[in-house]
This record gives structure tokens, sequence and C-alpha cells, in this order.
């Protein structure tokens, strides 16, 4: 063979070896079975925000299961406490099993931006049903953000701010607002989106504080909202805190407007602060209550898959419900590794759960937006207002 | 800097840091009084407290049928309700003391083992309470039902004095006064007195070192009993690590006020306890913890004992 010959075949050869890559890689033998993870707060102050979340995921696996797979999915709970140091060592064992290919969570963005970096090494898909703080998909934040391994199916918190803003003050004559953050990753991003939207629309900030999660005496703050006239107080971390930062304000004589985001959309909030302390609290989620997103179906399968008669009062369902069936679109379209995963979920078009089709923005956000929910506690229930 | 508040809520903030002040000095107690006679620091003492803040909660729970959304009691019942509720986190948190001293100390001690070793064992017991009430409650914070309704005592000009804070303070100032007597006037008090101030001598003089020492831890669970007790009464919320913090703080307390000092205790919870408060309502929550400790590092630089470590020598525990 002369040289150029030797070249032709060579190149014939190479380009049949990349053919047959590509081939094998849009084709791959399908497993018995995949494994994902749900990384969320199953135990912990935050516990009751993940088994929320776990009913859509069990709601969506069992819909897939009665399909009769071919490829069964392993859903295996993993639990992150909510917490930034038990997520991260929690995040490096899941990226360090080679049989997991996804992890749906973690419910809050706390938990969420400390697992990041075994994820990113593990090169792990990770989907959100709610972690909502911006820096988790802020382009301008490289070394904190999750790209391009993070998504989520929900708004960020720059739209939840400006939700929170208006019906906090709502309805209320000359409002002055005092508000507290948790010092969390999630409280202080929501408080710093709130506050800004609160100052744009000229609402006098009367008073702030800055109290720890975790801290159960609230005795000095509740002074300080006392003394600072405030007719609206807005509360930014989770349902515990929530709940303690109310009975303390009650207690101090605060008769006016309470209002918090989505992490005091829970159950919990009402046992912990009880019945009549948390009536009347104001909170916004960009969440779409089950019950309203869902087909008659499915929700029929709800009952089925969970053994709970309704998810009225369960918050963030409908999005893990959609978080999980991302997933199960990849897996059902033969994508069993984690680059090819990665690959499906970073550009195709999903569905929702009401029949719209949504897909990731290059940075992971949910392209097109979605509604900010407003809730209330009436009669000792969650009770969804409509759109903030 | 926000002055304004201490101005207008002067008299909410004071009773807010007397009602925290006087659960340090209770739980100080617990510490100060082991320190006492052993030199050394209970580690587990934070949970005793917790231990007793679960059985206030589950007495109320299960033996008076209270839950969350019940109305407070009132009248026979309420007494009984808050006196067996106090007993049970008191006997609750004397139990486990004198068991973590039998665990956790006295063996270490009879084989002449170094204080390292002790320290390190009651740290052990710490996390295995710790730990085991977390995996029994999923780390899941329990709340406290309402029995006592939380009325205003009085009201001048829009101020007043809450019935569970003006508990805490007369209860938490009764406490205090009955341990210190106890240690004063009581021939055990005296042993423990004569053991703190020399081990050897008072073996000498024939005092079951063993039993003194297990009085010690139990009048120590005892104290540390009740201010779970009136925790639970004014903040109504405990999880498994509730005594983390609030051990912090007491033990900052004790030192502050010269550890192994009964008095010592009193004194530096009460300022903890307003300082706290203060601080917080002026600086913001965030710099509470960062001026506390700045004001116990200034006070230890100065009085190296504490502010009355040298001054009550004698009367020391």
């Amino acid at each position: 063979m002369n040289l150029t010959t030797k070249r032709t075949l060579g190149v014939v050869a190479a380009a049949a070896l990349a053919l047959g890559s590509v081939v094998a890689t849009s084709a791959q033998a399908a497993p018995k079975s995949v494994t994902l993870v749900f990384q969320n707060a199953v135990t912990g102050p935050n516990a009751g925000l993940g088994a929320d979340e776990l009913l859509g995921a069990q709601t969506a696996l069992y819909e897939y299961n009665q399909s009769k797979p071919a490829v069964q999915i392993k859903l295996v709970m993993a639990d992150d406490v909510s917490d930034a140091a038990t997520a991260s060592s929690v995040a490096a064992g899941i990226a360090g099993n080679a049989a997991v290919i996804g992890v749906v969570g973690s419910c809050c963005s706390t938990a969420t931006k400390a697992s990041f970096p075994a994820y990113k090494s593990g090169h792990l898909t990770i989907v959100s049903p709610s972690a909502t703080n911006p820096s988790l998909t802020d382009p301008k934040q490289p070394k904190s953000n999750g790209f391009p391994f993070f998504h989520r199916v929900v708004p960020t918190d720059a739209f939840q701010g400006l939700a929170l803003a208006r019906l906090a003050v709502k309805g209320v004559t000359a409002p002055k607002v005092f508000y507290v953050d948790d010092q969390s990753t999630y409280g202080v991003g929501l408080k710093d989106t709130t506050a800004a939207a609160l100052v744009k629309a000229g609402v006098t900030i009367s008073g702030k504080d800055s109290v720890p999660a975790g801290t159960a005496d609230y005795s000095s703050t509740a002074s300080k909202v006392i003394s600072s006239k405030a007719n609206v107080v807005v509360y930014f971390g989770y349902y515990a805190g929530a709940a303690a930062f109310k009975k303390a304000i009650d207690l101090a004589g605060f008769k006016g407007t309470y209002a918090s985001g989505d992490g005091t959309l829970d159950g919990g909030f009402i046992t912990q602060a009880g019945k009549s302390d948390a009536e009347g609290t104001l909170i916004t989620a960009p969440t779409v209550p089950f019950e309203l997103a869902a087909s008659a179906a499915v929700l029929a399968d709800f009952t089925k898959a969970t053994g709970v008669a309704s998810p009225s009062g369960h918050a963030y369902v409908t999005e893990t419900y959609d978080s999980i069936n991302v997933f199960i679109q990849c897996i059902k379209e033969g994508h069993y590794t984690r680059s090819s995963i990665q690959n499906c979920v970073q550009n195709e078009t999903f569905t929702s759960i009401k029949g719209s089709k949504f897909s990731f923005t290059r940075y992971g956000d949910v392209s097109g937006g979605a509604p900010v929910g407003a809730f209330t506690i009436k009669n000792g229930e969650i009770s969804y207002l409509g759109n903030a | 800097m926000n002055f304004s508040v201490v101005q207008s809520q002067f008299f909410p903030l004071l009773i807010n840091g007397l009602a925290l002040g006087f659960i340090y000095v209770l739980i100080s107690v617990g510490y100060t009084m082991v320190y006492g006679v052993l030199r050394l620091i209970n580690f587990a003492n934070s949970e005793i407290f917790m231990l007793g803040t679960f059985a206030t909660i589950i007495v109320s729970r299960t033996v008076f049928k209270f839950d969350i959304n019940s109305q407070p009691s009132h009248g026979m019942k309420l007494l009984i309700v808050l006196l067996c509720c106090l007993l049970a986190a008191m006997l609750t948190s004397g139990v486990v003391a004198v068991l973590v001293e039998l665990v956790a100390y006295r063996r270490l001690r009879s084989r002449g083992t170094n204080r390292l070793g002790s320290l390190i064992s009651a740290i052990g017991t710490s996390i295995v309470l710790s730990e085991g009430v977390r995996l029994l409650t999923h780390s899941l914070p329990e709340s406290s039902p309402r029995v006592l309704s939380k009325f205003y005592i009085f009201t001048i000009h829009g101020v007043g004095l809450r019935i569970d804070q003006f508990l805490v303070i007369i209860s938490g100032a009764l406490f205090f006064f009955a341990v210190d007597r106890f240690v004063k006037l009581t021939r055990i008090g005296k042993a423990i007195r004569a053991v703190s101030m020399s081990e050897e001598n008072s073996r000498l003089m024939g005092i079951n070192l063993n039993r003194v020492i297990s009085i010690t831890f139990l009048v120590g669970g005892l104290v540390t009993g009740a201010a779970a007790f009136l925790y639970e009464t004014v903040y109504e919320t405990t999880v498994f690590n509730v005594g983390f913090n609030l051990g912090i703080a007491a033990f900052t307390a004790a030192v502050l006020g010269g550890i192994g000092n009964l008095r010592g205790a009193f004194y530096g919870g009460l300022t903890l306890g307003l300082a706290e408060e203060f601080f917080s309502a002026v600086l913001g929550t965030q710099w509470k913890e960062v001026t506390v400790f700045v004001v116990l590092v200034l006070v230890l630089l100065v009085r190296p004992n504490g502010l009355f470590g040298e001054a009550i020598q004698q009367s020391r525990v």
C-alpha cells in the first residue's frame, strides 16, 4: 500500500471508530435497573419539607412502575438534614457510588449548595424541586454555583422576593416592615431580594435582625419589633425558626401581619407555633398545590402510592413529581449513564404535570419561569390563595 | 447600633435577660459543683439538661394528655401539672447525672486515670446521650404544650411582667438559695466543701469520697433539671442538641463568675443573660456571641479567676 492509501484507510478506520462509539452511546445496552437518589431533609428541624417532597417522588415512581418498564428505577433516600455540613459529606458518598446516575433534591438551598463540590467532581446531575436561592445558578459565581450539573424546576427567589414583598404589605395602610433572616443561604438570599423589592416600592423598613437558625430565645428581637412600631413582620428562614419567632412576637404583643417564604410552607409550622399563633400567617412559595395541578387519575395514583388521602397542605409535591419525571423521561429514552443523563437533562424538553413544556437554561434554571403561589394559615391548615 | 430600643424596651429586655440569666445560673451550678469537687468539667451536663427538657414534655403529653393545641390549665390542676413536670425533669436529670458519674468518672478515678481520661470519658458520654436522643427523635424538634397561660401579672404604661418569666425568676432565685444554703449549712454540704478544698485530707477525716461525689452530681443534676423545666415553661421547645449552646453559655457564665464558686455562677449567669439580651437589642442578634465572648476574654484578662473567683475563694463549693 502506498502512503495515500494508508492515510485513506486510517481516516476511514478512525471515522468508523468514532461512528461506532456514537452509535454505542445513543443505544446503550439497557440495564435491569438504575439508581436515583432522593437527597432531602429526612430528619432534622426541616424534615417536614423532605417528607412532603417524598410524596411527589413516590407518586411519579409508582406511575412509572405501573407501566411495567424494562428498566427498574431504584430510589435511594439520602438524609442531608438540610444542613450544610451533613449535606457535603452525604453528597460525597453519593457521588462516589458509581451506580447512582442522578439526584433529586435537595429541598433546601443551604444543603444543595454544600453538595455542589461533590456532584460537580462526580459529574452527577441534580434536579431540585425547591432550592430557590439565586446564587445556585448565578453565572457570576462560577465557584459556588452548580453549573453545569445543577437544575431546578422552580423559579428563583428573585421572583419569590418580589411576590413576598407584594403579599406582605398587601392591604396594609402605611406599612412599616421589620424583617429577620436566619443566616442560612436560603434565608439571606430571599431577604436580599425581598428587601430590595420593598425599598423599591417605597415601603418603610422600620427594623431588621439576623438570628441564627436553631435559636429558641427570640425575646430581644421581639422587643425590637415592638419598639420599631412595625405593622408587618417578615421572616426569612425555615418553619422551625418561623414558628419560634411567631410565638415570641405574639407574646410580646405584636398584632400586625406576619409573612414568610416557602421555607415556612409546612404543616410543621402550625404544629410548632400552635394553631392560634400560626393563624393568619401569609406565605409565598413558587409551587402549585398538587391537588390543583394533577388530574383525577394522578390524584388517585397519589393516594395509592403514598397512602395519604389528599396532597392538600403538602408543599412542593408537584415540583418533586416533575423533577423525578425529568429523569424518568431520560431513562425511557435510553440514557443510563451519568454523562448521558446530563446531556439529556441539559438539552431535552420535558412535560410538566400540567402538560406544559419546559427545559433548562444553560445555568440550570427552568426556562419560561413558573408562578409563585400565595398561601395562608386558616383554621389551622395551609390554604392556597392563588398567585401572589 | 440601635440605642432607642433600650430606651423604649428597657423593662421587657431586663425581664427577658433576668429570665434567661436565671436559667444560666441553674445550669452553671451543675458545672460549678462538679468542678468544685473533681476539678473537672462535666461535659455531659448539657445533655443532662436536654434530658430534663424531654422529661418535662413527656410528662405533660403522656400523663396529662396535653398537646400543642390544648388550652392551658388553671387552678389546682395547673399546680399539679407544673409540680409533676418539675419533679420529672429534676429526677431524670438527677438520676442521669449520678449515672454519668458512675460510668464516666468513678471507675476511671478508682483506677488512677489522669484527668485527660476523665475529660474524654465525659465528652464521650455527652455524645452518646445526645446521639441516642437524636436517633430516637429523628432529629426532630419537639414542641412543649402550653400548660401555663402566659398572661401579664401587671402592666404599667404598656410594659408588664409575664407569669412564666416571673416563675423563672422567682424559682431560679429560690433554687439557687436552696443549693447555697445546702452547701453552707448541712453536714453533707460541709463534706462537699471539704472535698473541694482537699480530697486527701477529707479522706483522712473519714469522709466517704465516692458518696460525696455522687451526691454532688445528684444535686447538680437536680438543679440542672429544674433549669430544664423552667426553660420549657418559657421557650416551649427542645431538640436533641438543645443543651449544646445553652451548655456553652452556662459554662461561660460559670467561668465568668469564677468556676468552682457557687455565687460566681449566680452572678456570672445573670451577667451573661442580661448581656446577651441587651447586646442583641443594641447591636443585632448576629453580634450576640461575639460581644459576649469579647466581654469574657476581657474579664479573664483582668481577673483570670473570673469576677468572683478570688473574692469568695473560701466559700467555694
